[in-house]
């Protein structure tokens, strides 16, 4: 039993077209919904929204670097901290915050990536998971900066004091726009180069790309776009707390991806939208609800082991008249 | 004192032990890193809650039974998920191997919550290890003593079998080179399926030896699994006696942690492993 070549989105088909049509009427249904729809819809879609982009960043680490980030939620809740104390502490404006959130992410990923890239392999994922539970630790305890427990509130009416559907359009703009931008990223010859890495570090070091920095470069856009979506989640809540960069984010990010299908770039967006959906439907008539998770799971790697995104593009390439 | 907080971690790092073998002895061989160990060792710590009233209650003798049970039906689980699931993976990559072993750990979870509920369990320790040896102004309690005896029992029993037996010399050889042993004839299925029985066991057997001094609920595996993790990262994957060597240093440091800094003890653990990993890397040992 010798171990498999690395397979990854690139063995897969790789077109770097963006389809706009699905975008486009994905997009229009998701605006749709959040200007007609109840608050209790509007309200799911927003959080479906910003944990599509935490996904798909943590998805750019799990499918394409070849690295596994067992704690990414930090990058997603220190842009919270990052984007209430420069509001808070240094009185600045509201979209100056909203900026300091994700460059926040970006400079920690900068500095614990240099460490975990250092590292191949379940190595380099504990030290992730180090780096995590150590800024966790740290924010818990440090109560004149962070009120620990407390929490953070009042840096910002939450969402921004807008009307929630408005707040949607606001989140559904910079989720997609980012979104976007991942996948020109993943198709440009930077994302070349980062997959490249990911599934042959030696033939990538033979071309001359050097495994660390390459990583570490994919590690901190992945950082600065999960800051994105944790200052889109602070901004709607309009508060913060250490949970914000608890274990439980970083579970659901994985699970979601995982979901979703690795080695495919739509993965998050799949993956928190049956997420969510599994989350509200079977919590609430079903306690037990965690079950059904690690059933699809499994299910899904026995079954189909490239996920539902998977399992769509197969059946869009069975469709009548689908493109080979 | 500080010699009883030792002690106190010496008990834990046993333990930690156990759990941290089975993990280590089936990366070696199988190359799966098992996050269902967690589970199996709190299914074992709820078997042995579950067996304690059964089996002799309120003897020594029973209460290490039911432990020793409780761990021989975990090993049955986890050959019986080896043989059904686990077997289809071994082809594919590192992360789709992982996902179903997390599967497996949201599908315990539940299962445990809806058996035995959301609160502690806890399972009274027998008269005979109430007590503590007093030495000068120190306690050492009989418990502590007796599972740290344990320990080390399986523990000689794991370095003999592994050096003297014939399945010992297999799963050494396997893990330095599984290919050859299967060019030897030897059926590379049944290695596979034992070693994970024989690690599903010394975890099932590690948890049944923490219902003395952990909080059993069904948050245990989530708490153990990264704890085990810690040590084997820092012994090394695969490596028996790194992970003896870790998961004592884990199990001091923390205790000791306790003593002076109870809040950061967890923390501490982490810096010690980022450590020993960097450390290592400047030795070229990880990559």
């Amino acid at each position: 039993m010798t171990p498999p070549e690395r397979q990854t989105a690139a063995s897969g088909r790789d077109d770097p077209r963006v389809r706009w049509f699905p975008v486009a009427a994905v997009a229009l249904a998701a605006a749709i919904a959040l200007l007609a729809g109840p608050p209790l819809v509007v309200f799911a879609l927003i959080e479906v929204m910003v944990f599509a982009l935490f996904a798909t960043a943590l998805n750019l680490v799990l499918s394409y670097s070849g690295m596994v980030s067992f704690g990414h939620a930090v990058y997603f809740g220190i842009a919270v901290y990052g984007m209430a104390l420069t509001i808070t502490r240094l009185g600045w404006p509201l979209w100056a915050g909203m900026l300091a959130g994700p460059v926040t992410s970006a400079v920690f990923a900068l500095v614990f990536g240099a460490f975990c890239v250092q590292l191949t392999a379940i190595y380099a994922a504990m030290l992730t998971l180090a780096c995590s539970e150590v800024t966790f630790a740290v924010i818990f305890q440090w109560f004149e900066l962070t009120r620990g427990e407390t929490g953070i509130s009042g840096f910002v009416p939450p969402m921004l004091g807008l009307a929630p559907g408005v707040y949607g359009l606001i989140v559904l703009a910079v989720v997609s726009a980012s979104i976007l931008a991942l996948w020109r990223i993943v198709y440009s010859p930077l994302g070349l180069t980062i997959r490249a890495v990911g599934q042959n570090p030696a033939r990538a070091a033979a071309l001359g790309h050097s495994r660390r920095t390459v990583q570490l470069i994919a590690f901190v856009i992945s950082g600065f776009f999960s800051g994105v979506a944790g200052t889109l989640f602070g901004a709607f809540h309009g508060n913060v707390f250490p949970d914000y960069l608890g274990t439980l984010i970083t579970v659901n990010g994985l699970v979601m991806v995982l979901l979703g299908g690795l080695y495919n770039f739509a993965a998050g967006i799949y993956g928190a939208v049956l997420f969510k959906i599994l989350d509200n439907l079977l919590a609430h008539y079903f306690q037990y609800w965690q079950v059904a998770i690690g059933v699809i799971l499994m299910g899904v790697i026995l079954v189909s082991p490239r996920g539902i995104g998977g399992a769509i593009q197969w059946l869009a390439r069975r469709l009548p008249g689908a493109q080979r | 004192m500080l010699l009883q907080q030792v002690l106190q971690g010496l008990m834990e790092g046993v333990t930690l032990f156990l759990i941290a073998s089975g993990l280590t002895l089936i990366f070696g061989v199988s190359r799966i890193v098992n996050f269902a160990h967690g589970s199996f060792y709190m299914l074992g710590a709820f078997l042995a809650y579950q067996l304690h009233s059964r089996v002799w209650p309120g003897t020594v003798g029973g209460f290490f039974l039911a432990i020793f049970l409780g761990a021989l039906a975990v090993a049955a689980l986890g050959v019986l998920f080896e043989h059904q699931v686990l077997r289809r993976v071994y082809h594919a990559e590192e992360l789709m191997q992982l996902v179903i072993t997390v599967g497996l750990v949201l599908i315990v979870e539940d299962a445990v919550r809806f058996v035995w509920g959301q609160n502690d369990v806890t399972v009274p320790l027998p008269d005979a290890l109430l007590g503590a040896a007093v030495v000068g102004k120190t306690y050492f309690p009989f418990y502590q003593l007796a599972i740290v005896a344990v320990g080390m029992v399986v523990l000689a029993a794991m370095w003999l079998a592994l050096r003297y037996t014939r399945a010992g010399i297999v799963l050494r050889a396997a893990t330095d080179d599984r290919g050859m042993v299967a060019l030897l004839g030897i059926n590379q299925g049944t290695v596979f399926t034992s070693v994970f029985g024989v690690g599903s066991f010394l975890a099932g057997l590690a948890g049944g030896l923490s219902v003395a001094f952990e909080s059993v609920n069904f948050l245990l595996d989530s708490r153990i699994i990264v704890a085990a993790f810690i040590v084997v990262v820092i012994g090394g994957l695969g490596n028996l006696y790194g992970a003896l060597l870790g998961a004592l240093a884990v199990g001091v440091v923390k205790a000791l942690g306790l003593l002076w800094a109870p809040r950061l003890s967890m923390v501490l653990i982490f810096l010690v492993m980022a450590a020993v990993l960097m450390t290592r890397r400047l030795r070229g040992g990880v990559e």
